[in-house]
């Protein structure tokens, strides 16, 4: 996509059919759990047996794996890298050459991995089934500050932009003759002359789109009418009230696993 | 409510997705040069300089909202915290007129870096188990390999990248202030703080 700063993927799916805030509180609840769920295993069964399956849903579920398996795998390879082998006097179990593999570090990392993943993957399971557009209409519609709604809008519409125009003055600055490859200290210098004309230039550009929007009424209060027109059933009331008490039950759950001992001490 | 109303003035508002576009914008330009740095929040500290702490915080929470929710980098959603409090306290060090000296701008963004190491360090441990995945990741594996706790460790990490960060953006934003026409800046709120 090149018009918009997003992965959202357009599909007639139940999902993508779903209220935004439903989404948002599908979501939301797959956030709690993986946060907050004790034990080591049980983030991954969140991701296994509710994420996915809504992924899959939706009709989006390759390029989805694709996405959160691109975002996790560093942090992954990395957390059993570092907390497997560098645990400070834990239990070894596996010996590497002059390092081993401790115990409890493999624990911690099989924990943090399934929470990671269990985050990231709820966060673009949003953004691949939910328009940027149609959620903030929601959000307002609920009270949320218009305002906000679009700065995130206006956000996404000029990322894009902007990114065309660095690439313009990287080309640019470059047959000019300017170092952009080589040891550090070039590509540094190379920083100033890149990054000068795409802050100056934008910034100065903003007071014509102020006076535009301005005369437009812009930050006029009361109701505003929108295009988008979103639907909405009473068993998705339903079902976010339900997501919603599910989540405070995890957060409780987990409240109580950590002040019972203390209790009973 | 009447110091907010004018912080968040059209003007503000109209800049603030520009900030965020140039956070992003900027933030993958040094990526591609491959510096080992950031660069992601000169939007954000220009916005806290212009407009004050309030505006600053907004536009740091939806860099990394707009950013992570965008699917582009899921990874800085949770950062959002982070991203708040870089703009609320460049926005505190406008107050006092930090910015009007180019010193005092770099002495802020190491005080605004290692305040961003400490905010960071307590999710990096929670969510992503004390690494971000990048090189840095060897200071983290070092620290822990002498003993040192989770979450001290990603703090070393991010003391070892953050302070210096900052001190550049900070130092950029003063001279981007410096280019800019008086007539421009004297349409945000702080104008005068930072002149």
């Amino acid at each position: 996509m090149s018009t918009s700063f997003s992965l959202y993927i357009p599909r007639e799916s139940g999902m993508h059919r779903l209220h935004p805030l439903t989404k948002l509180a599908l979501v939301a609840f797959c956030l709690v759990l993986g946060l907050f769920l004790p034990g080591v295993w049980l983030t991954y069964l969140v991701f296994l047996l509710i994420i996915v399956p809504l992924a899959a849903w939706a009709g989006v579920l390759p390029p989805f794996l694709r996405a959160a398996f691109k975002t996790a795998l560093p942090v992954v390879i990395s957390v059993f890298l570092v907390q497997g082998l560098f645990w400070p006097g834990g239990t070894p179990i596996l010996h590497l050459g002059p390092l081993s593999l401790k115990q409890e570090g493999l624990q911690f990392a099989i924990r943090s991995a399934g929470r990671f993943i269990t985050v990231v993957s709820s966060f673009l399971l949003l953004t691949f089934t939910t328009r940027p557009d149609g959620l903030m209409l929601a959000l307002s519609q609920r009270g949320f500050p218009n305002s906000i709604a679009y700065i995130m809008l206006a956000t996404m519409q000029i990322v894009p932009r902007f990114q065309a125009k660095a690439n313009t003055i990287l080309d640019a600055q470059r047959s000019r003759g300017l170092e952009t490859e080589g040891n550090l200290l070039v590509r540094l210098r190379a920083l100033l002359p890149l990054v000068q004309p795409l802050l100056l230039g934008s910034i100065v550009d903003i007071e014509e789109r102020a006076i535009a929007l301005e005369v437009r009424a812009f930050g006029r209060q009361g109701p505003k009418t929108s295009l988008l027109v979103l639907r909405d059933t009473p068993a998705q009331r339903v079902l976010r009230w339900l997501l919603l008490l599910g989540m405070l039950a995890v957060i409780g759950w987990r409240l109580y696993l950590a002040i019972a001992p203390r209790l009973a001490a | 409510m009447e110091r907010l109303r004018r912080d968040f003035s059209t003007i503000t508002l109209v800049m603030i997705p520009v900030a965020i576009a140039i956070n992003i914008a900027i933030g993958q330009l040094v990526y591609t040069l491959k510096v080992p740095l950031y660069l992601d929040s000169i939007g954000t500290i220009f916005v806290a300089a212009v407009a004050g702490p309030f505006a600053g915080m907004l536009t740091g929470a939806l860099t990394n909202l707009v950013w992570g929710l965008s699917g582009i980098n899921s990874f800085y959603t949770a950062f959002w915290i982070t991203g708040a409090i870089i703009g609320l306290v460049a926005g505190l060090f406008s107050r006092f007129g930090w910015f009007k000296v180019w010193w005092r701008a770099i002495i802020a963004g190491v005080i605004t870096g290692l305040i961003a190491a400490m905010v960071s360090a307590p999710i990096l441990t929670y969510v992503n188990g004390g690494v971000t995945g990048s090189g840095t990741d060897v200071i983290t594996a070092v620290f822990r390999n002498a003993g040192l706790g989770i979450l001290p460790s990603a703090f070393a990490q991010g003391v070892s990248s953050d302070p210096l960060d900052k001190a550049i953006s900070f130092f950029i934003v003063w001279g981007v202030i410096r280019a800019l026409p008086l007539r421009f800046l004297d349409r945000f709120s702080r104008a005068e703080d930072i002149r």
